[in-house]
C-alpha cells in the first residue's frame, strides 16, 4: 500500500515538473502505456488475496485515472504556453512598409472635365464629341464667325488647310449636333474636349486645352435659366456656398453674352491676391444663343431660344487647387500627377 | 483703348467719380477696363531755381546746386549732366515719395544734400513718350515757371489718370473717344457735350485735285486740299491728350492728324502737297515693287497691297504708312488731307505681312463706322483753321458717292424680357435706349430705334436685349432651371468604355497624362502603327509643335524621360486620345510602364517592366470589357519591330482586327528617348468598339469534384507552350477546365535548344463525378497529343 502511495506522488511529481508537451507525452506513455511503474505495480495483484485484489485494483485505477486527469490539466498549460512562445516568436515589426499598391488617379482635367460631365448626366444633358480638326464651317462660319470678321483674331487658329483647321472652341460640336438635331427640339448636350489656339505656351497660356461647352434650345429658354443652371456649375466646382453674377461680354454666337464670375474660393469674396482683391473670379464666358446661329442651322429664332456655355478645364483646375503654372498640367511630372487622387 | 480722366472731361462732368468708381462702372457695362495708370507721380515735389552749381569736389560728375524753392533755398547733390545755375527744375523735397523711390537727408560724398532734381523718369513718365535729352537728364522746365509752385504735376499737365479698356471686337467703335464718351455719357446716365464740327468741310474753292479709286478694296477715298497753314507747336492741351494716349506730340499739324484719328476713329494722312508731282491720286493695287515708308524703312509692295499712286508711282501704303518723299515737315505750307476707307482684311494682311502695326493699320483692321471719313475730314479742318491759319481751303473731292442709311428697327419688349428672364418697364427701357442715342420712340406695343452710325453691331431685337441688360445689370436676373420635358442623361457607348478604361487602368496603378496633340516630325516618325499620311499645321509656331500625331506612345516616352530625368524611375502611364492621318482619325490607348509597376523591397514584391506584364494587364482590361481569351489573338509581331524588341512583343487581334501592339521598347528606341528598359502598348479603341462582346449570362457551377493532373515533358524550345494547350484542349473540350504552364525551364540538365515545361490540367465534368478511368483515358489522350504532336519527351 505505501508503495502506491509512493507511486501517485511520484507521478503527481513527474507531471508537475513536465515543462513542455513532449516531455508531458513522455510522462503519459510512461505511467498510462503497457511498460511502466503502474504495469509493474499491477503485477504484484496476483500475489493478493481475492478478498484485497478487487481493493487492490480499484485503488490502482484510481491512482491512473488521477494521473491521466492530472496529464490532461497540466497539457492544457502546456500547449497554452507552447502557443505563446510561439506567438512571441513570430512577432513582426509591424512599422515595416505594407505591401502598398501604386494606384493611378484620373489626370487631373479629365477628374475636373467627368465631374462636370457627371453633373450634366443627372440634369438630363447628353454628351456629345466631334472631331479635333474641324472644318472652318462648324468652327467658324456656323459660329456666325464669317471668314475676315475681327472676332477670327480672338482665337488665333492653327489651320491646316483653306476648309480644315484644329478646332479653336468646342462651339464647332455645338453647331454639329444643332445641324443635327434641326428641326427637333429639345436640345440638352455638353461638348468635352480639347481645342487647340496659337498661343504661345508660358504660366498661363497653352497652345491646347479643354474646354467644356453646354447647350440648351427649346421653347422660352432665357438668361435666367443660363444663371440658374451655372450657379449649379459654380457650386459642383468650388463648393455649395459659392455664388455667381454676370457681366456684359461679347461671343459672336451669343447676344446677349456674359462673362460668369464666381465669388472667390480662396478668400470667401472679402478680396484677395487670387481674385485681385475684388472677391470675384472670371471662370467662364455664355450667352444666349445669336439668333443667326439657330437660323443657319436650321431652328426659327422666333419659335425657340437657348443658351450656351464655355469653361476651361484648365482655368478651373488652375484656380480649384491653385496649380501657378498651365504647363504643369502637360509636363505629366509624376509627383505632380499624383497629388489630385479625388476630386473634392 | 486708352482714354483719360482729362479727356473724358472735356465732354462731360465725371467730377463725382474716382478713377477706380469709373473704371468700375465701364467694366461693369461691358468694356473691361484692363488698367489704370496715372502719368506721373510724386510727393512733396516743387519748382525750384538753381541759384548756384558747382562741381563736387569727390566726383567727376556730381555738382553741389543751391536750389531756391521759395520758402527756403537747398543744398541738393546733383548728377545730371544739364544741370546749370539759372535753371527752373522740379525738385523732390526730403521724404518724396516717388515711383521708384523716397527721398531721404544725407550726404552724398561728403556733402549734405537735401532732395533730388527729377527727371520725367524718375516721376514715373513712360520712357516712349520722352526725348532722349529727358531720359538722359533732369527735366529743364520753362523760365516763366514759378518758383514754390507745388502742383508740379499740375504744371507738368502730367495730373492726369488713363483707363486702359480692352475692347470686345464688336465694339471697336469705342477706339474713337467721341464714340467712348457717348458709351460714358450712357454708362454713367450723364448728359454728353461733344464738339460741333460737322460740316466744317463742307464747301471751299473749287479744287483741281483727282481722287479716284481702282481697286474696291477702297470704297471711299477723300481728298482736300489746304493751300496755306503755319507750322507750330501745338496747344498744351493737345500735347497733353496725344500724350495720356500715348501718342508724342511733332507739330501741329502732325498733332492734329493723330488727334482726330483718336476722337473719330478714322486714320487721316497728311500729305506735303509741295512734294506732290500731280494733283490726281489713284489708289490702286497690284504692285510689285520697293518702297520707302515714313519710318525710313524700304518695304516689298506685293499685288494684294492697296496703294496710294501718283503717276503710278506710290505715294503711301494704304491704310499703313505714308511715303518718306511726301512727310510733312517744318517746311511745309500747304496739305493734302486724305480719309479713306479700306478693306479690313485686305489692310490686316498686308499689314502682318510687313510687321507694320501702326495706328491706322491696327484701327483699319478692327474695322470703321461709315461715316467716320467724313468726320474725320470735318474735325480736321474745323483744328487745323483753329490751330494751324488754315486757308485757302478747296473743295473736298470723292472717289465714290456712297449714300448711307441709317440701321432702323422695332424691337419687341416682351419678347426682350421672355429672353431674358427680365421684367423691364418700357420706361426704363426707353430710357436706356436714349441715353444710348438710340431714339427710341413707341410703335404699335413695339419700340422703334434708329441706331447711331458707330454703333455697327446693333442689329436685330437680341442685340437691343444685351444693351438694356448690359446698362440695366444684372442684379435683378433671377437664378431658374429650364422648364422643359424630361430628357435623359447619358453616356454614349464610347464613353462608356473610356471611363471603364481609366477607372481599370487607375486601379491597376498606371498613372492618366494627357500630353500635346501637336509634336515635331521626329517624334511623328516614331508612330506606332501610322497611318498613310501626316497631317501638318499650315504654319507651325515651331518645329515641335507641327504635326498633328498619329500616335500616342511617342509623346508619352518623352514624359517618362522626363520623369527619369528627375530622378523618377517607377512610371507607370495611360493615355487616351484621338490620333490622326488625313485619312481618318481614330482613337487610341496607350500604355507604357518603366520600372515596376508594383513594387515592396523589403518584401521582394515586384511587378517588372516585362512582356508578361503588359500582356497580363492587356488581357485583364479585354476580359472584363467581355472579350475573353478565345476572341483575343495574340500573334508574332510582323507589324513593327523597329520600336518593339522584336522577339519580346506581339501583335494583338480581336477576331480579324488588329487591336494593336503590346512589348518591351526596342532598345535603339529606347536610347533615343532616353528611358530604362519600358513595356508599352499602344491599342485602337475602334477595334473594341466595333467587335461583339460576349453576353453576361449565368452558367450553372459544377457541383462534382475537380481533378488536377501534371505533364512534364522537354520540348524543342522554340515550341510555344500556346499552340501545346491549344492541342491538350481539344482532347477533354467539355471537361478540361483550365491548363496551365506553371513551369518553363531551360538550361542545365535540359539539352541546348530544348525547354522543359510542366503543364497542370484540371478536369472537372458538369454532370457527374469523373472516374479513374475516365481520368486516365483523358490523361494518356493529352500526353499522347504532346508526344505525337510536338515531338515532346515526357517526364514522370
Amino acid at each position: 500500500m505505501e508503495k502506491l502511495e509512493t507511486l501517485r506522488q511520484e507521478g503527481i511529481a513527474k507531471i508537475e515538473a513536465c515543462t513542455s508537451t513532449k516531455e508531458l507525452q513522455d510522462v503519459r506513455v510512461l505511467y498510462l502505456g503497457k511498460k511502466g511503474p503502474i504495469q509493474e505495480v499491477m503485477k504484484m495483484m496476483k500475489d493478493l488475496s481475492p478478498e484485497e485484489k478487487p481493493k487492490f485494483g480499484q485503488q490502482v485505477n484510481e491512482i491512473k485515472q488521477l494521473l491521466a486527469s492530472k496529464i490532461e490539466e497540466k497539457k492544457v498549460v502546456l500547449e497554452e504556453k507552447e502557443v505563446n512562445e510561439k506567438l512571441v516568436k513570430e512577432k513582426i515589426d509591424i512599422t515595416l512598409s505594407g505591401l502598398k499598391p501604386n494606384l493611378g488617379n484620373l489626370h487631373p482635367l479629365i477628374m475636373v472635365q467627368q465631374e462636370l460631365e457627371d453633373l450634366f448626366i443627372g440634369l438630363g444633358y447628353e454628351i456629345a464629341e466631334g472631331p479635333e480638326v474641324e472644318l472652318d464651317l462648324y468652327n467658324f462660319e456656323r459660329a456666325n464667325i464669317p471668314k475676315g470678321h475681327p472676332a477670327r483674331d480672338m482665337q488665333d487658329t492653327f489651320y491646316i488647310d483653306a476648309d480644315r483647321l484644329l478646332r479653336t472652341h468646342t462651339t464647332a460640336v455645338q453647331m454639329r449636333v444643332l445641324e443635327e438635331k434641326a428641326p427637333s427640339l429639345p436640345i440638352k448636350v455638353v461638348c468635352p474636349g480639347k481645342v487647340y489656339r496659337r498661343d504661345d505656351d508660358d504660366a498661363t497660356h497653352s497652345h491646347q486645352f479643354t474646354q467644356l461647352e453646354g447647350l440648351v434650345v427649346g421653347e422660352n429658354i432665357r438668361l435666367s435659366d443660363l444663371k440658374g443652371t451655372l450657379e449649379l456649375v459654380a457650386k459642383k466646382m468650388f463648393g455649395d456656398d459659392k455664388k455667381i453674377r454676370f457681366r456684359p461680354s461679347y461671343f459672336q454666337f451669343t447676344e446677349p453674352s456674359v462673362e460668369v464670375d464666381v465669388s472667390c474660393h480662396i478668400c470667401g469674396g472679402k478680396g484677395c491676391p487670387t481674385c485681385k482683391g475684388t472677391g470675384w473670379i472670371e471662370i467662364l464666358g455664355a450667352g444666349m444663343v445669336h439668333p443667326n446661329v439657330l437660323t443657319m442651322a436650321g431652328y426659327d429664332p422666333n419659335v425657340c431660344s437657348g443658351f450656351a456655355f464655355g469653361i476651361g478645364m484648365e482655368r478651373v483646375a488652375l484656380l480649384k487647387y491653385g496649380i501657378d503654372d498651365i504647363r504643369h498640367l502637360y509636363t505629366n511630372d509624376v509627383r505632380f500627377l499624383k497629388t489630385f487622387t479625388r476630386f473634392e | 483703348m486708352l482714354i483719360s480722366r482729362k479727356w473724358l472731361s472735356q465732354y462731360m462732368d465725371i467730377s463725382g467719380y474716382t478713377i477706380e468708381q469709373l473704371a468700375d462702372k465701364i467694366t461693369a457695362a461691358g468694356l473691361e477696363v484692363e488698367g489704370i495708370e496715372v502719368l506721373a507721380s510724386g510727393t512733396n515735389l516743387v519748382i525750384g531755381e538753381v541759384l548756384t552749381c558747382k562741381p563736387h569736389p569727390d566726383s567727376d560728375h556730381l555738382s553741389i546746386t543751391e536750389v531756391d524753392v521759395k520758402d527756403e533755398v537747398l543744398q541738393i547733390v546733383c548728377g545730371a549732366p544739364n544741370v546749370r545755375a539759372g535753371l527752373k527744375v522740379i525738385v523732390a523735397k526730403v521724404g518724396a515719395k516717388l515711383p521708384e523711390l523716397e527721398i531721404k537727408k544725407g550726404s552724398i560724398r561728403g556733402v549734405e544734400s537735401n532732395g533730388m532734381l527729377c527727371s520725367l523718369l524718375e516721376l514715373g513718365v513712360d520712357a516712349k513718350s520722352l526725348t532722349d535729352e529727358q531720359k538722359a537728364g533732369i527735366e529743364e522746365l520753362d523760365a516763366d515757371a514759378i518758383v514754390g509752385e507745388s502742383d508740379v504735376l499740375a504744371y507738368l499737365g502730367l495730373d492726369d489718370e488713363v483707363l486702359d479698356i480692352g475692347l470686345t471686337p464688336n465694339r471697336n467703335d469705342c477706339l474713337a473717344a467721341f464714340a467712348m464718351a457717348k458709351e460714358t455719357g450712357a454708362i454713367l446716365d450723364t448728359p454728353v457735350m461733344l464738339p460741333s464740327y460737322e460740316g466744317a468741310a463742307n464747301g471751299g474753292d473749287a479744287s483741281k485735285l483727282v481722287v479716284k479709286s481702282e481697286t474696291e478694296k477702297c470704297p471711299l477715298y477723300s481728298g482736300k486740299i489746304i493751300n496755306q497753314l503755319t507750322i507750330k507747336e501745338s496747344p498744351k492741351w493737345m500735347q497733353e491728350l496725344l500724350h495720356s494716349s500715348g501718342i508724342k506730340s511733332i507739330n501741329n499739324v502732325v498733332d492734329i492728324s493723330n488727334l482726330v484719328m483718336l476722337e473719330t476713329g478714322q486714320p487721316l494722312h497728311f500729305f506735303d502737297l509741295s512734294k506732290l508731282e500731280k494733283q490726281e491720286i489713284v489708289v490702286k493695287d497690284g504692285l510689285h515693287e520697293t518702297y520707302t515708308a515714313l519710318d525710313g524703312n524700304t518695304y516689298q509692295l506685293e499685288p494684294e497691297d492697296i496703294v496710294i499712286t501718283i503717276n503710278d508711282k506710290p505715294v503711301a501704303i494704304g491704310g499703313v504708312m505714308g511715303g518718306d518723299d511726301s512727310k510733312i515737315d517744318d517746311d511745309t505750307t500747304a496739305i493734302l488731307i486724305e480719309t479713306a476707307s479700306f478693306n479690313h482684311v485686305s489692310i490686316r494682311n498686308t499689314a502682318r505681312r510687313l510687321n507694320l502695326n501702326t495706328d491706322a493699320s491696327i484701327r483699319y483692321q478692327k474695322g470703321i463706322e461709315p461715316l467716320a471719313p467724313y468726320k474725320a475730314m470735318d474735325r480736321a479742318v474745323q483744328l487745323l483753321m483753329e490751330y494751324a491759319d488754315a486757308t485757302g481751303i478747296e473743295e473736298t473731292k470723292y472717289s465714290a458717292d456712297i449714300a448711307y442709311e441709317d440701321t432702323a428697327f422695332d424691337v419687341n419688349l416682351q419678347a426682350i424680357n421672355a429672353l431674358l428672364g427680365l421684367e423691364i418697364s418700357e420706361q426704363k427701357a426707353i430710357d436706356v435706349l436714349t441715353r444710348l442715342d438710340f431714339n427710341p420712340t413707341k410703335r404699335k406695343g413695339n419700340i422703334h430705334v434708329v441706331i447711331p452710325s458707330y454703333r455697327t453691331d446693333i442689329k436685330i431685337e437680341a442685340d437691343i436685349a444685351e444693351e438694356l441688360v448690359r446698362l440695366i445689370g444684372f442684379d435683378d436676373l433671377p437664378s431658374t432651371l429650364p422648364l422643359m420635358p424630361e430628357t435623359e442623361g447619358k453616356l454614349n457607348k464610347r464613353q462608356q468604355l473610356r471611363r471603364l478604361l481609366r477607372n481599370t487602368l487607375c486601379a491597376q496603378g498606371l498613372q492618366e497624362v494627357v500630353t500635346y496633340t501637336l509634336v515635331s516630325d521626329e517624334l511623328n516618325n516614331d508612330a506606332i502603327m501610322p497611318q498613310a499620311s501626316n497631317v501638318a499645321v499650315a504654319s507651325p509656331m515651331s518645329e515641335d509643335r507641327k504635326i498633328i500625331r498619329g500616335s500616342i506612345l511617342p509623346s508619352m516616352l518623352s514624359c517618362i524621360a522626363y520623369n527619369k530625368a528627375r530622378s523618377v524611375k517607377h512610371v507607370a502611364f495611360f493615355e487616351i486620345s484621338e490620333v490622326y492621318s488625313n485619312e481618318d482619325s481614330e482613337e487610341r490607348l496607350a500604355l507604357a510602364i518603366q520600372g515596376d509597376l508594383q513594387q515592396n523591397r523589403h518584401l521582394h514584391y515586384e511587378i517588372k517592366p516585362d512582356f508578361y506584364t503588359m500582356k497580363g494587364l492587356v488581357e485583364a482590361l479585354l476580359e472584363k470589357l467581355g472579350y475573353n481569351a478565345s476572341r483575343v489573338m495574340i500573334k508574332e509581331n510582323d507589324v513593327d519591330t523597329t520600336h518593339f524588341h522584336p522577339y519580346q512583343s506581339a501583335a494583338v487581334y480581336i477576331g480579324r482586327d488588329l487591336l494593336g501592339i503590346i512589348g518591351v521598347i526596342h532598345p535603339n528606341m529606347a536610347k533615343a528617348y532616353g528611358v530604362d528598359t519600358t513595356v508599352m502598348a499602344e491599342l485602337k479603341l475602334e477595334v473594341i468598339l466595333k467587335n461583339k462582346t460576349s453576353k453576361v449570362k449565368f452558367e450553372a457551377i459544377s457541383k462534382y469534384p475537380h481533378v488536377v493532373r501534371d505533364l512534364a515533358f522537354v520540348v524543342d524550345v522554340k515550341t510555344p507552350a500556346g499552340e501545346i494547350i491549344k492541342a491538350i484542349k481539344t482532347t477533354g473540350k467539355n471537361v478540361i477546365q483550365d491548363i496551365e504552364v506553371f513551369d518553363d525551364y531551360r538550361g542545365e540538365h535540359v539539352e541546348e535548344g530544348k525547354k522543359s515545361l510542366a503543364i497542370s490540367i484540371t478536369y472537372q465534368a458538369k454532370d457527374h463525378t469523373l472516374t479513374d478511368e475516365e481520368i486516365t483515358n483523358l490523361y494518356n489522350g493529352a500526353k499522347d497529343i504532346v508526344n505525337k504532336k510536338f515531338d515532346a519527351d515526357l517526364r514522370g
